[in-house]
Order: structure tokens, then C-alpha cells, then sequence
């Protein structure tokens, strides 16, 4: 059988060998390993060597010809062989197959100066001559990269268009006046060089509400970014504090000032409890209450505490009571204020159970028709504001319970999976404060990781 | 061997040679010979695949040094005791027992390879069997290996490590310091000089102002020996003399092994730094040829069985061809595994 | 993600109080009571104590075995501990000053940080390399090196610079068990620095940020001794009606952003402080990572960094201090930015 010669690679990179010259012929006899012909590769030369005894036959290749690697170049014919068909035709070396560039043309002599308008602008703005300037675009047209390449051969700062516009702009302010539909030519800046900083967006927005004059769809512009600016006017509203509303102010302070809070925050990918908890509602729609995001909660923590009963305790001036049952309360917001109904022992009730009773409870809570019953013995309270688009907040603890968990809304985000790549997740931010008196550290952060994974691993045998 | 360097190349008396194949035995020594047999195949295979654009990047072939890898690698109890050893590492991994089939999915970058493609020709590793690497940095291993004898010292295990580097290595910073910090501990390390005559296009006449590289144990109180690498006995025992003065506390060895490098020094080597007559001298004394002759001179081998024997091989190489060719690639989605552990 | 609060550490402060230098001492001395296979390594670490003084008194408790003295061999000292961690050992090596891991490069760029990852994941090196950095001490160019992002820019290891003794104490103990090569930066000005520590074992995770004060108008992220002269700063600009919020990173690589994005979405105004020289230097990361983050979009002043002029450090005291941020830099720099400079 005819072994064919073939160029080999003899570099990392290397695509292609040339024939430098041939050192025998066809018919000469060769040894294994005796060298038939030089070869250069990226300014190296080097020799190819027979594969084998025999005689040499059929060179398709002559010195000065590039082939690629792998090609065959010749044969070794055994005695009375002879070669195989596609040796026959002589091949010529593989033509050159690079595209040339053609050179940017220089509109002139006479004719009208093709340039785009950008390009134009640039031109006047720099004090050039578009005469001066190569253009690369169609009919030798006069770009802005053009212009741009040119600056920056001549080594002058080359002039970017901001995005918005020819107006100086933070981040912030660009995404006010998107978010509020203003239109930053309209606005004076206060920042260094007359750049239009966010406050300013919001002072603008302040003051067209107050002319009336809001433009249609703004208005959603935060408000609570800006530090102090007092509404220009008519005289505040007065609201005595009395009632239920003085309770909860004292009890606030109270609390705020003689207990020592720390707080965590842990992100949780709520995914599986949602597909859960909608698996259950399909599952049980007609005879029951849907089973609200609260009850799965509620749930959750009830598991969490009974594996940390050190956040399931009550501090007294000079000793922790690790309380029997879990009893977790859930803040309802009300006109007047806030109130706490209590789901009772909710480690002991399945998740459907813990629904209904919510359910009930926040419609007697609305109705004003709570008994005593229902908002005693509290042992951890849960308080969510998920419903205002709140990604995440501080509670403040209701005393002689030792901690609360402040719940935001669940949004998609995108996070990291472990390959790098961006993946949306529900994500759900959970902010426990405890009473350091009581609860240290370490445990607060145990709990929260525990919750985290009951939350995660949710399953149908929630049910 | 007493606590002095040797000057001259250790020979090995015709009593002994006998005695010590005698020791191994007919099974064993067959064993031996077809992977020898194995490590030539495998390295000719590899280099016809690059030839072919088959394989990615370089390689660095030992064809011809053979018998100081199985010398070496039998002398001690691979799989138990340790192995580090540098780029032109096919021959160690394989006289180390490694599996076929791995090694050559690993050289052809696929997942089933034995480091999921992702460390190639330059740094196959059969950690499992206590393989720590070959090594893409001239005297790299080295001073892990003084790492591993501490290990091996804490854990007062009877385990002991055997480092090969070449001639290049031995003129490194980090050899003198690890050969300093091995004497000065007592390390269980054998420290194998695989002196091929040339790093690179360097020949270590150029390179070297002594004779012998064994020669700079004396500045570290070890005992040094230089050894013919192409006779498998003289090797295999030298450096089963070194491996029981460490396995009995008495520290480490420096043991060189002469031998000769058949190709270039990787695929892009020109090798106009030696002449085809060297070549051809040092070719003659081919390493595998020798062993055989042995063997059959012990009457352990009928000279037909050779041919059993290369066939078997050419056998296992074709099979470890086809399990690499269909192995797959590497899934891109994992490219970020394995830089941290969890 | 977790972060503790300045008050926890506050509360806590009248309990215990041990130097930076006597925490870390604690954890390796705990460590090494707790775990057979914790052993350390380095120059001068025995009966001279470490030149810092952190390893002092641990040889009469653990004998020169598992505090083991090496001769002037940076190379090998971080090759054993690779070699050691390869093998079933936790290593935790001493670089005398942080400068002179120039010349432990080799071994640990391209052994100790790439053996998991090229043995396709099967091999872990878990080890600690100890370095105090820093400037202030007279020490002049050689002596005073910052050089954390050398490393930082190394997938495989893992960069720790504590910032206080609470936190050298359970970064430490978190690093000899993470399971990788953690290059563990100290500061020589910090060693006699004191805070709360508590008597456990207690762990800081790696790669978790900390906020060490919450303010509300700009976002200071700095490392090591930077952190507490930000908190120093804090307190003065907090007369002015100028409230920072400082981030410890705690680990560099691989870093926790999601603390340091949320600040400045919250604050709208970032600068990254650290004592490393600018260019070039951690300052870069963090604040690309800001800007390519969402916290762009709210974003009321350019990302700045304050950190190192881009000179050696010089032998003249006042040159010395003039090299790096101090507090009236910080003051300066963060009223800049908060009063609309930039």
C-alpha cells in the first residue's frame, strides 16, 4: 500500500509549511527517517522525513509552494507498486485569498463634501476643515469615527456625544428624569461645571407639581432620596398623637431605646415556595381560601424556631424564658395603626390550617372584630411590606418577644448561577432583628440560614 | 553508598543483575518489559497525532529514556508511596501504572481524560495513586516534594517520594533550596536527576563546570550516585537503595540517571544542536532492546514472544485511540469548575 | 449574606481584649491544639518568635517539629506548603515581609493555585501563607511592599486582609480550614492594634463583606489599615453633617460585592481607599465592579479610589507617610466628594 507523505505540524500554531527544496526525486530510494525535502514554517526551516522504506513517488508539491498541513505531498511506493488515482493530477499551491482594504478616498477638488451631520457639527465645533479630513463611509462620505480617528491621531481629547444629549448629567439624574419622563435640556444644574445631579431633577419635578404642570406619566420619582427640602407653602397638617396611635409611638420608642438590635438580612430564592404554594392552591381552590405568601411564612419560621427556641423566648429584666409554644404574630397595617393577630402554636398546624386561620384573622382584623384571644402570647412577629414594592426594611421588636422578621417583596433578579451565567430567580430579602441581650450573633445568623433552607427545599409535603 | 558523592558512573556487576532479576521474577519482568513496550507505542501514537493536527498545543516525547522510568517508578511502591516529575512525564505516568485509555482521552483534551481535559500532555495527574503531576515548570515539583516528605514525616507513614526533573532543573534556584531543606530534615525524598545531556538545545557539557550532577550532593551531606538510565537493573537498583535509606530515616538521596532524548526536545525543535551520528550512537543502545536480551538471556522470554508482545500493545493503543476519539469534549458550561474547592 | 453591625463588636468590647498580633496567635494555637495536621513553616518562627512576634511562645508548646524553622528559602517554603497540603497536611507558612513573596511567585502562581484546577478539580491545596505588609515602620522600599493584587490576580488563590483583631482571629481559622490556598495579608502597623476577641473558635466566613459603619451620604470601601482610619475620618466628618458608610471586604478574592453595590445604590457615591500603590491596584476592581453594576444608575459623583502614590516607598519619615492615605487625606478626599468637587 502506498504511505502517503504528508506536511506535518511541527508548531503549536502552525497552519500551513512551504517547500523550501527537494532533496531526492521521484524514483529514489528511501529509508525510514532519511529527509526528502525542507520545509520553512514561520521563519523556521525544518526537514519532513520518510514514514517508511520504499521508493518516492508522485510529488504533488515544488519548491516556493505553501501547503496546509496534513496535505499529502508525496508517496512511498512499495516495489511494483504503483499510485494511487489522486496522485495523478499535479495540484498548483493554493491561491492568496486575502481581501484587500481599498484606501479611504479624499472627497474634494470641487465636489461637494459628502459628511454625516454628527460629522459636520464635529468639524465646526474642532475648527477643521472636512477637507482635511479621509471619510471611510459610502462615496467616501465623512463620519463621525472619522472625525473621531482624526482627533485622536492628533492626539486631542476626542469629543463623545453623551448619551442624552449635550447635557452634562449624573446617572442618577439620567434615570430620574427617564423614571419621571423630564427632559434634562429643561434643567439647571448644581454640580461642579453646571452637571445636572439628581436633586436637581427632583427640585424640577417638585416645582412643575407645584405650578401644576407635571408632565403626564411622571410622578413616579423618588421622593425620599433628597435630604430635606421642605414643601414651599401652604402650613403642615396637624395629627394629634392619641389613641392607639400614642400606644404604638411609646411602645416604639420604648422598645427602640432599651433594646440593643442587631440585625441580619439574608437573600432567598423563594422559587420553590412559590411553585409550592401554587401547587397547593390548584390543588385545593374550591374548598378552601387560597394559601397566602404570609401563611407559607409563618410556616417557615414556626420550623425555623422550633430548631433555634432561643428566638422563640421572652427577656424579663434578669432571665430568658424559652417559651413552650410558637406563636407567631403577623403584623396587619391598619388605618389607626398597627395590630398583631397571633397564629398559635403554627409548628403544630399544617400550612392549610395556618392559612385559613389568617385568612380569618386579617378579615375580623379589618372589620375591627378581633378578640383579646387573638393577639395575646405572641412569641416572634413577622411583618411584611412586600405589597409596597419594599425590597427590604428594619422592624423594630415587640417586646418581651426577642426578635422580628421584616419581610420585602419578592422581585426576579438576576444572580449568578455557578458557571457565571445570569439567571433570573425570585429573590426575597428577610431582615431579622434580634435582642442582643438575649440572642447572639452567631444563633441569629444560624436561624436565618436555617429559614433560608426550609424556604428553598419547600415541597409539596408542606401540605 | 556512604555519605560522599561518587565521581564515574556506578556500575552494576553481572552477579547482581542476575540476582536482582531473579527477584522479580519472569512475571513481573515481562510485566516491565511490556510497558516499556507500551511507553514507546504511546509516545510514537503521540507523535503521529500531532503530526496529523490531532492533538492541541505541544508535547514533549521520551523516547529512548524508558528504562530510567520503569527503573525508578518499579523501584518504589507506586500508588503508595508519592510521584512528582516534570513535562516529558508520559513515560513516568505510565510506568506508574497509569491507565491507557485516561491518559490518552487526557491528551486529546476530553472530559474523560484523568484531569477533564484541562491539564494535557504538560500535567497529567493520577492523584488517586498518589501521581501528583507532571509539571509544565522546570524544577516545579521540587520543592512540593520536600512538602510531601515533611507530610509523609508528620504522618509517620513509611511512605516516600520520588521527584524526577532533568539536567535543566538541577541548576535552578529551587532545587538548591529544596535539596537544602530535604538534608537538613532528613526528608524521605528521592531526588531523580533524569540527565537526557541536553535542556532544550543546552548540552549540560556547556552547562555544568562538573562532570556529574551527582556530584552536588556533596554540598547538601546526602549521598549522590550516577547510574547508566538505559540498563533497567542499574536503575531499578539504585533507586530501590534510596528508597529503603529513606523508609529507614536516614534521609535523602541525589541519584542521576544518564540516559538520552531520541526526538527533539518538543515538536518544534530544529535539533541543530546535535548531530545524526549522536543520534544514531545513542539510538543503538536502545533501552527496551536491551531488557529484552536480558530477559531472554534469563530464559524468562522466547524471542518469538516479542512479537506477542508489541501486538498486544499496538492492540491497547488503538483501543485507548478509539475510547479517546469517542470520549467527549468538554461541556463549556463547566469551564469554572475546579479553581476553588467548595 | 450577613453582615454584622459596629454595635455587636462594641457591645462585646469589655469582655476580652487581646492585640491583633496575640489573636492571631490564638488562632494558630488553637488550630494546631484542635487538628494534628496544622503545622507552621517559615524563617525565624521558633525560639526567635516570628519576626513580628505572632508566632512567639507557640514552639515550647508544639516543639520545632510543627513549628518548623526553614533556612532562607522562600521558593521551597511555599513549594512545601504546597507539597504538605497535597498530601493531607494544613500548612500555614510565614513569609518574613510580605516584599519577599516576589520570590515565592513560582510556586505559588503556578504550583500551589493551579494543581486543583489542571488535575481537572481532583487535587485540593489547602494552605495558608501568613505576610505582614505595609508601610510606616522606616523600613524603606524593600521592606514596606503592599502587593495584595499580584495575587488577587490569580484565579485559585484566595486573598484575606484582616483589618482588626476580631477579625484576624476568625479570618484565620476560616482560612486554615477553607480548603484552598488563601494568601493571608497582614499589617505591620496593626499587630499591637486591639479589639474584642472572644476565647472560641469562632470563624468569619471568607468572601463576606462587612459594613463596618452605616452612614448614608458616600461609601467607603478600604482594606486593611485603611478601615480604621475611616472610622477615624468617620468620626470628624460626622461633626460636618457628613455621614460615611465604610465596607470592610474582608477577602479580597474572591470578593462579596453585593454589600459594597446596595451602599451605593443607597448612597449614590463611592471611593475605594487602600495603602497599595494606585495604579494598578485593588482600587481598580472594586470600582469597575460598581460602575458595571447596577448601582450606576445611581451614581451622583464619579467612583474615585484613594490609595498609594505610584513611588516605592521612601526611607524619610515624612516621605513615608506622604506615600500613602492618612486620616486627613481620607477627611479631605470624602468632603470633595460630598460636596459636589468632582
Amino acid at each position: 500500500m502506498a504511505v502517503e507523505v504528508i506536511m506535518p505540524r511541527f508548531g503549536m500554531t502552525q497552519e500551513e509549511g512551504t517547500i523550501v527544496n527537494w532533496l531526492l526525486e521521484d524514483g529514489d530510494y528511501v529509508e525510514r527517517g532519511d529527509p526528502l525535502c525542507e520545509v520553512t514554517t514561520d521563519k523556521v526551516n525544518m526537514e519532513v522525513e520518510a514514514p517508511g522504506d520504499g521508493i518516492l513517488a508522485g510529488i504533488r508539491y515544488t519548491a516556493g509552494d505553501t501547503v496546509p498541513v496534513t496535505e499529502v505531498i508525496a508517496y512511498i511506493l512499495a516495489e511494483g507498486e504503483s499510485l494511487p488515482e489522486e496522485a495523478s493530477k499535479r495540484i498548483s499551491a493554493p491561491s492568496d485569498s486575502r481581501v484587500i482594504v481599498p484606501p479611504p478616498e479624499f472627497p474634494g477638488d470641487g465636489k461637494r463634501i459628502k459628511a454625516t451631520p454628527v460629522a459636520r457639527r464635529m468639524a465646526t465645533i474642532e475648527g477643521l476643515q472636512l477637507t482635511d479630513i479621509p471619510g471611510s463611509g459610502k462615496d467616501g462620505t465623512i463620519t463621525r469615527q472619522d472625525l473621531e480617528a482624526f482627533l485622536s491621531r492628533e492626539g486631542k481629547e476626542v469629543w463623545l456625544q453623551p448619551a442624552g444629549g449635550d447635557v452634562r448629567a449624573t446617572p442618577a439624574a439620567r434615570r430620574l428624569a427617564r423614571e419621571g419622563n423630564i427632559d434634562l435640556g429643561q434643567i439647571k444644574g448644581s454640580g461642579p461645571g453646571g452637571r445636572i445631579q439628581g436633586w436637581d431633577v427632583q427640585d424640577a419635578v417638585q416645582q412643575l407639581a407645584n405650578q401644576g404642570e407635571l408632565p403626564s406619566r411622571s410622578a413616579q420619582v423618588e421622593t425620599e432620596r433628597v435630604a430635606g427640602i421642605p414643601p414651599q407653602g401652604s402650613p403642615p397638617v396637624v395629627l394629634k398623637l392619641e389613641g392607639i396611635r400614642r400606644t404604638i409611638a411609646e411602645r416604639m420608642q420604648a422598645s427602640w431605646q432599651t433594646i440593643p438590635h442587631i440585625t441580619f438580612s439574608v437573600d432567598i430564592d423563594m422559587g420553590r415556595a412559590i411553585s409550592m404554594r401554587e401547587n397547593i392552591n390548584a390543588r385545593f381552590s374550591d374548598e378552601l381560601s387560597p394559601v397566602s405568601m404570609t401563611a407559607v411564612m409563618v410556616k417557615a419560621c414556626a420550623a425555623a424556631l422550633r430548631q433555634h427556641p432561643r428566638l422563640n423566648s421572652y427577656f424579663r429584666a434578669d432571665e430568658i424564658l424559652l417559651m413552650p409554644e410558637v406563636n407567631i404574630g403577623m403584623a396587619v397595617a391598619l388605618e389607626e395603626g398597627l395590630i398583631v393577630p397571633v397564629v398559635h402554636q403554627a409548628d403544630l398546624k399544617p400550612l392549610i390550617q395556618i392559612a385559613q386561620e389568617i385568612s380569618d384573622l386579617s378579615q375580623r382584623a379589618r372589620r375591627g372584630e378581633l378578640n383579646p384571644q387573638d393577639v395575646v402570647d405572641g412569641t416572634f412577629t413577622l411583618s411584611n411590606l412586600g405589597m409596597f414594592a419594599v425590597d427590604h426594611f428594619t422592624a423594630i421588636i415587640n417586646p418581651p418577644q426577642v426578635a422580628i422578621l421584616a419581610t420585602g417583596r419578592i422581585a426576579k433578579r438576576f444572580i449568578p448561577d455557578e458557571a457565571g451565567n445570569p439567571v433570573l430567580r425570585s429573590m426575597m430579602t428577610v431582615t431579622l432583628s434580634v435582642d442582643h441581650r438575649a440572642v447572639d450573633g452567631a444563633e441569629a445568623a444560624r436561624f436565618l440560614s436555617t429559614l433560608k433552607d426550609i424556604l428553598e427545599t419547600a415541597g409539596d409535603q408542606w401540605g | 553508598m556512604g555519605n560522599k558523592s561518587t565521581n564515574g558512573i556506578q556500575k552494576l556487576s553481572k552477579k547482581r543483575s542476575i540476582k536482582l532479576l531473579k527477584s522479580i521474577g519472569s512475571e513481573e519482568s515481562l510485566k516491565i518489559l511490556e510497558r516499556m513496550y507500551t511507553i514507546r507505542a504511546f509516545e510514537e501514537k503521540a507523535e503521529q497525532l500531532y503530526s496529523l493536527g490531532k492533538t492541541h498545543g505541544t508535547m514533549h516525547l521520551s523516547i529512548g529514556q524508558e528504562a530510567t522510568s520503569l527503573g525508578a517508578c518499579k523501584a518504589v511502591r507506586s500508588g503508595y508511596d508519592y510521584l512528582l516529575n516534570h513535562h516529558r512525564g508520559h513515560g513516568h505516568c505510565l510506568a506508574w501504572g497509569a491507565e491507557l485509555n485516561l491518559m490518552m482521552a487526557e491528551f486529546m483534551g476530553k472530559e474523560t481524560g484523568y484531569c477533564r481535559g484541562r491539564g494535557g500532555s504538560m500535567h497529567i495527574a493520577d492523584v488517586e495513586r498518589n501521581n501528583l503531576g507532571a509539571n509544565g515548570i522546570v524544577a516545579g515539583g521540587i520543592p512540593m516534594s520536600v512538602g510531601v516528605g515533611l507530610s509523609i514525616q508528620m504522618r509517620a507513614t513509611d511512605q516516600v517520594c520520588l521527584v524526577i526533573f532533568g539536567d535543566g532543573a538541577a541548576n535552578t534556584g529551587p532545587f538548591h533550596e529544596a535539596l537544602n531543606m530535604a538534608s537538613i530534615w532528613n526528608l524521605p525524598v528521592i531526588f531523580l536527576c533524569e540527565n537526557n545531556q541536553y535542556a532544550m538545545s543546552m548540552a549540560v557539557k556547556r552547562a555544568f563546570n562538573i562532570d556529574f550532577i551527582s556530584q552536588r550532593s556533596s554540598s547538601y551531606g546526602i549521598p549522590g550516585v550516577t547510574v547508566d538510565g538505559n540498563d533497567f537493573l542499574a536503575v531499578y537498583d539504585v533507586v530501590s537503595k534510596a528508597a529503603k535509606r529513606a523508609r529507614q530515616g536516614k534521609g535523602p538521596t541525589l541519584v542521576e540517571s544518564l540516559t538520552y532524548r531520541w526526538l527533539g526536545h518538543s515538536k518544534s525543535d530544529r535539533q541543530l544542536y546535535r548531530t545524526r551520528e549522536e543520534v544514531k550512537e545513542w539510538r543503538a543502545r536502545d533501552p527496551i532492546v536491551r531488557f529484552a536480551n536480558r530477559l531472554i538471556r534469563a530464559a524468562f522470554l522466547a524471542e518469538e514472544d516479542l512479537e506477542t508482545i508489541k501486538s498486544r500493545v499496538d492492540q491497547s493503543i488503538q483501543d485507548a485511540l478509539a475510547f479517546a476519539e469517542s470520549s467527549p469534549e468538554p461541556d463549556v458550561g463547566t469551564i469554572m469548575e475546579g479553581v476553588y474547592a467548595d | 449574606m450577613l453582615t454584622e453591625t459596629q454595635t455587636e463588636r462594641e457591645d462585646a468590647q469589655t469582655i476580652r481584649e487581646l492585640t491583633y498580633a496575640e489573636a492571631l496567635r490564638e488562632a494558630l494555637q488553637q488550630a494546631m491544639q484542635a487538628d494534628e495536621t496544622v503545622f507552621l513553616l517559615g524563617e525565624d518562627i521558633g525560639v526567635y518568635g516570628g519576626a513580628f512576634g505572632v508566632t512567639a511562645g507557640l514552639v515550647d508548646e508544639f516543639g520545632p517539629e510543627r513549628v518548623r524553622d526553614t533556612p532562607i528559602s522562600e521558593a521551597a517554603i511555599a513549594g512545601a506548603c504546597a507539597g504538605a497540603a497535597l498530601t493531607g497536611m494544613h500548612p500555614v507558612g510565614e513569609i518574613q515581609f510580605m516584599d519577599f513573596v516576589t520570590l515565592s511567585m513560582e510556586q505559588l502562581a503556578l504550583q500551589a493555585a493551579k494543581v486543583r484546577f489542571m488535575f481537572g478539580g481532583k487535587a485540593s491545596v489547602p494552605m495558608v501563607l501568613r505576610m505582614p505588609a505595609g508601610s510606616g515602620t522606616g523600613a524603606a522600599a524593600q521592606h514596606s511592599e503592599s502587593l495584595e493584587n499580584l495575587l488577587v490576580h490569580i484565579p485559585g488563590l484566595k486573598v484575606v486582609m484582616p483589618s482588626n483583631a476580631y477579625d484576624a482571629k476568625g479570618l484565620l481559622l476560616s482560612s486554615i480550614y477553607d480548603g484552598n490556598p488563601v494568601m493571608f495579608v497582614e499589617h505591620k502597623l496593626l499587630y499591637k492594634t486591639k479589639s474584642h476577641v472572644p476565647e472560641d473558635m469562632y470563624q468569619i466566613p471568607l468572601s463576606q463583606a462587612n459594613v463596618v459603619r452605616v452612614g448614608r451620604d458616600l461609601t467607603v470601601v478600604a482594606t486593611s489599615i485603611m478601615v480604621s482610619r475611616a472610622e477615624e475620618a468617620a468620626k470628624q466628618l460626622s461633626g460636618e453633617g457628613i455621614e460615611l458608610e465604610i465596607i470592610d471586604p474582608r477577602t479580597l478574592n474572591p470578593l462579596d460585592d453585593t454589600a459594597i453595590i446596595n451602599s451605593v445604590i443607597k448612597t449614590g457615591r463611592a471611593i475605594v481607599i487602600h495603602e497599595a500603590v494606585t495604579t494598578g491596584g485593588y482600587g481598580g476592581e472594586v470600582v469597575a465592579r460598581i460602575v458595571g453594576s447596577r448601582a450606576f444608575d445611581y451614581l451622583e459623583a464619579p467612583v474615585r479610589r484613594l490609595a498609594g502614590l505610584d513611588i516605592p516607598i521612601p526611607y524619610n519619615r515624612e516621605l513615608e507617610r506622604h506615600a500613602v492615605p492618612q486620616v486627613e487625606n481620607i477627611i479631605q478626599e470624602a468632603r470633595n466628594l460630598v460636596r459636589g468637587a468632582y
